[in-house]
C-alpha cells in the first residue's frame, strides 16, 4: 500500500522535472542556437550539417559586429530611452493604474477600453506627422523624443497590469492603515505599495522590454542617434548570415540581463498574492 | 556585528548605487549617443542613403569617405527605403532639413523630384567627369534641370561555380549563351546531379527576381518590359520560364542575396545584382565563371541600375555637401568603391588591373554584357515613384501564378496587364527603355 503510494508520488516527481526540463529547453534552446552561432567561424556557418556543439569558437564575427560604426552609441541610447520610458511611463501610470482600480467613475470601463486605442493605431500611418511635430519642437534626434513615444506607447499596459495589482491588495489593509493614524498618502506608500511591488516589477519589465524591442518609431524620429534596434535591426537582413546571429545575440541579451536583475520582485507575486 | 538585515541592505545599496553609477553617464549624455561615426555639431554633413546598409559595406564606404574626403566630416546614414523616404518627407515639409546628401537608386530619388535642390550648377562644374548622356538624362528625373549627381551604377550577371560547366551543352558557350541553350544546360545538370536543380533565382521576400522579369527575360523575348506585356511573344517567355523554374530549386523562393545559396554550395548557378554575387567566388575565384545573361530572340536583354546623391531643399550644409559630391565623383573615388562595394563607376574610368580577383570577374562579365552588338538595355521603371513597389509586385505576381500556382499563361497575362494598366493611367508617365519612348504619350500594356 505504502510502496504504491511512494511510487505513484516519486512518478509524479519524474513527471514534473520532465516538465520542467522540457519547459527550459524550449526557451533555452532558441538563446543557446542563436548564441551558438553568433560565436561560431564564418565559415563553420556554411558547413552542413551544422554543428550543434561548440567545435569552432571564434569571436571574430562578434567583435566585428561591436566595432561597427554606431552600435556601442546605439546601445548607449538603448538603455537611455529605456530608463526613461520606464520611469516615465511608471511615474503616470502607477497612479493611473491606482485610480481604475479604486475609484468608481463614470465612464471607466469605455475609458479602460480606449486606454488601449493608442496600440491599434499603426505607426506607418502616422510617420510624417509623429517627425514634424517632434521636428517642430526641436526634440528630434534625441533619446527624449523616443522616449516620449515608447511611453505612450507602453502605457496602456501598464495601467491596465498595475490596476489589477492594486485590485488584489485588499481594500481593509488601507483602510487599516489610516484608522491607526496614517494620511492616504502613507498608507498607500507603506501598505499598498509593498504589496503591489511584483505586479508593478512585471509591468517595469514589459515597459523596458516594449522600449527596447521598438523599432519603427525610433528610425523614424532620429537620425544621429539611433536605438540599437533602430541602428541595427533594420539592415541586419540585408546582411550576411554571420552578422544577423551576433546581431540577434547582442540584442537578446540585455533584455536578458533586465528581465535577471527584475526576477526577484517577480518572485515575491507568489509569496504575497497566494498568501 | 553583522546581522542578515544588514548584508542584504547593504547588497541592495551596492546594486543601487552599481545601476545609478552605470546610468549616469548615459543619462548626462545630452539628447543621446551619436550613432553615426561622424560628430553632428556644426560643419558635419548628414548623409542619408539607402545604399550600403549591410554592415561590412557601410563601414568600408565609411572608411573610403574618410580616406577621399577628409576635411568634411560625413555622417553616412543607411537606412530602409521606408525611413528613407518619411525622413526626407518630413523635414522638407516642417522647413527643418537636417539631412544634407540623399543617396539612392534611381527609383529611391525619383518621388522627390520637387523636393531636391536643382544641381545644374554642379553637375556643370562637373564636365569633366564624363557621364554618360543617358545617364545625365536620368538625372532630370523627367524635369528640365538636374536633381541628382550620378553615384554609381550596377546591373545584373550569371555567377556560375565551374563545377556545372562539365553539363554544358556541345557547342554552347557559357559567355555567349541563348535562353534556349540555358535551359538545355540547366536540364542536363539536373538530371546529371541526381535530379536535384543546381540553378538558383533570388525569389526571397527581399529578392530581385522581378528585376529578372523586368530588364532580362521580357525585354529579350519581346524587346519591351510593358506594351508587350501580353502579346504572344510575351506568352512565350512566360511559357520558357515555367520549364525554366521546373529547373530551379525551389528553395528559391526564400533566396534574398544568391552569394549565400552559392557559398554554401546549395545552388552551383545563379542570377543575381553584382553586390549581391560578389561574396560568392571571393574566396577561391579560380572556381568561379561570371558571365553575361543570355539573349532572347530580341537579343540580350539587360537592366541598368543607377544610383545617385541629391541635396534636399534647404539643407543645412550645401556648401559642404557639394564638396563631397565633387568627392565622391572623381575617378580615384569611384575605383575604391568599385574594389571595395563592387558597385561600377558612372565616370569615364579606365579599370585598373589590379582589381581584386572577384570584382575583376564582374568586371568583365558586365563589360561583356553591356558590349554586345545585340545589347537591348532596359531600366527599372522611370517616373512610377512611390509606386514603384506595386509595378514591381505585377510582375512578382505573375511570376508566381504561372510558375507557383500553374495558372494557365494567356489568361493570368490578360488579368496581370489590367492590374498594371490600372496603376499606369492613373500615373499616366511615358513609357522607360527599352519600351519607345515618347514624351507625353502614357504608357500603356498593348
Amino acid at each position: 500500500m505504502t510502496a504504491t503510494v511512494r511510487g505513484r508520488r516519486r512518478r509524479r516527481v519524474v513527471l514534473l522535472q520532465a516538465t520542467c526540463a522540457l519547459v527550459t529547453l524550449f526557451m533555452a534552446l532558441p538563446i543557446y542556437l542563436i548564441a551558438l552561432a553568433a560565436l561560431s567561424s564564418r565559415e563553420s556557418l556554411n558547413r552542413f550539417p551544422l554543428p550543434l556543439l561548440p567545435t569552432d569558437v571564434s569571436t571574430e564575427t562578434f567583435r566585428a559586429f561591436l566595432s561597427a560604426t554606431g552600435v556601442i552609441g546605439g546601445f548607449q541610447n538603448s538603455v537611455e530611452v529605456g530608463v526613461i520610458t520606464l520611469l516615465l511611463s511608471l511615474a503616470v501610470g502607477v497612479p493611473a493604474g491606482y485610480a481604475v482600480a479604486r475609484y468608481a467613475f463614470r465612464g471607466r470601463d469605455p475609458y479602460q477600453l480606449f486606454l488601449l486605442l493608442t496600440r491599434a493605431l499603426p505607426i506607418v500611418v502616422l510617420s510624417v506627422p509623429l517627425a514634424s511635430v517632434f521636428l517642430t519642437t526641436d526634440l528630434y534626434d534625441t533619446t527624449y523624443a523616443v522616449a516620449l513615444l515608447h511611453t505612450a506607447l507602453a502605457l496602456p499596459t501598464t495601467v491596465l497590469i498595475t490596476s489589477a495589482v492594486f485590485v488584489a491588495v485588499p481594500v481593509e489593509h488601507e483602510e487599516a492603515a489610516v484608522v491607526f493614524g496614517a494620511t492616504p498618502l502613507r498608507a498607500f506608500l507603506r501598505v499598498v505599495l509593498p504589496q503591489a511591488l511584483p505586479g508593478i516589477a512585471a509591468a517595469a519589465i514589459f515597459t523596458f522590454v516594449t522600449s527596447w524591442n521598438e523599432v519603427l518609431g525610433a528610425a523614424i524620429l532620429t537620425l544621429n542617434r539611433r536605438t540599437l534596434p533602430a541602428q541595427v535591426l533594420l539592415t541586419l537582413p540585408d546582411s550576411p548570415l554571420a552578422y544577423r546571429f551576433a546581431g540577434g545575440f547582442a540584442l537578446v541579451l540585455p533584455a536578458l540581463v533586465f528581465i535577471a536583475i527584475m526576477r526577484r520582485y517577480l518572485l515575491n507575486m507568489w509569496s504575497t498574492t497566494i498568501r | 556585528m553583522i546581522d542578515a538585515s544588514s548584508i542584504h541592505l547593504n547588497r541592495r545599496t551596492l546594486l543601487g548605487l552599481g545601476l545609478t553609477a552605470a546610468a549616469a553617464p548615459a543619462l548626462s549624455a545630452c539628447g543621446g549617443a551619436s550613432t553615426t561615426g561622424a560628430d553632428t555639431g556644426s560643419g558635419a554633413v548628414s548623409f542619408l542613403s539607402t545604399q550600403f546598409t549591410p554592415i561590412e559595406e557601410r563601414q568600408r564606404f565609411e572608411a573610403i569617405l574618410k580616406d577621399r574626403v577628409p576635411d568634411v566630416p560625413v555622417a553616412y546614414n543607411p537606412v530602409e527605403a521606408g525611413v528613407f523616404a518619411s525622413t526626407l518627407t518630413s523635414q522638407v515639409d516642417a522647413k527643418k532639413v537636417q539631412v544634407s546628401l540623399a543617396g539612392g537608386v534611381h527609383g529611391d530619388l525619383a518621388p522627390y523630384a520637387n523636393r531636391f535642390e536643382d544641381l545644374d550648377d554642379v553637375m556643370g562644374a562637373l564636365g569633366d567627369r564624363g557621364f554618360p548622356d543617358e545617364i545625365a538624362t536620368l538625372a532630370k528625373l523627367g524635369g528640365g534641370s538636374t536633381k541628382y549627381i550620378p553615384w554609381m551604377q550596377a546591373s545584373y550577371v550569371l555567377a556560375v561555380n565551374k563545377k556545372a560547366l562539365q553539363w554544358l551543352p556541345p557547342g554552347a558557350d557559357v559567355q555567349r549563351l541563348t535562353y534556349d541553350q540555358f535551359l538545355d544546360w540547366m536540364t542536363r545538370a539536373r538530371q546529371g546531379n541526381g535530379g536535384r536543380p543546381v540553378l538558383g533565382l533570388p525569389c526571397g521576400p527581399k529578392g530581385l527576381y522581378h528585376r529578372f522579369f523586368q530588364g532580362y527575360l521580357l525585354p529579350s523575348f519581346t524587346g519591351a518590359q510593358v506594351t508587350g506585356f501580353r502579346g504572344p511573344e510575351a506568352a512565350t517567355a512566360w511559357q520558357y520560364m515555367k520549364d525554366l523554374w521546373a529547373n530551379t530549386a525551389t528553395a528559391s523562393t526564400n533566396y534574398d542575396y544568391m552569394q549565400e545559396p552559392l557559398q554554401r554550395g546549395e545552388v552551383l548557378v545563379a542570377w543575381d545584382h553584382v553586390a549581391r554575387l560578389v561574396g560568392a567566388p571571393k574566396d577561391k575565384p579560380d572556381e568561379w565563371v561570371m558571365a553575361p545573361a543570355p539573349r532572347g530572340p530580341k537579343g540580350l536583354g539587360y537592366m541598368l541600375i543607377i544610383a545617385g546623391i541629391a541635396i534636399p531643399r534647404g539643407a543645412p550644409e550645401e556648401a559642404r555637401a557639394k564638396e563631397v559630391l565633387t568627392a565622391l565623383t572623381a575617378v580615384q573615388t569611384q575605383l575604391d568603391v568599385l574594389r571595395q562595394n563592387a558597385f561600377f563607376p558612372v565616370v569615364t574610368a579606365a579599370l585598373p588591373p589590379d582589381l581584386p580577383p572577384a570584382i575583376k570577374l564582374e568586371a568583365d562579365a558586365v563589360a561583356r554584357q553591356q558590349g554586345a552588338s545585340d545589347a537591348v538595355v532596359a531600366l527599372p521603371p522611370i517616373g512610377v515613384g512611390s509606386r514603384d513597389g506595386e509595378v514591381s509586385q505585377v510582375f512578382k505576381n505573375t511570376f508566381k501564378e504561372i510558375c507557383l500556382d500553374n495558372r494557365p499563361v494567356q489568361p493570368t497575362l490578360d488579368t496581370q496587364a489590367r492590374q498594371l494598366n490600372s496603376i499606369l493611367d492613373e500615373l499616366k508617365v511615358p513609357c522607360w527603355r527599352p519600351d519607345p519612348v515618347e514624351a507625353g504619350q502614357t504608357c500603356r500594356v498593348r
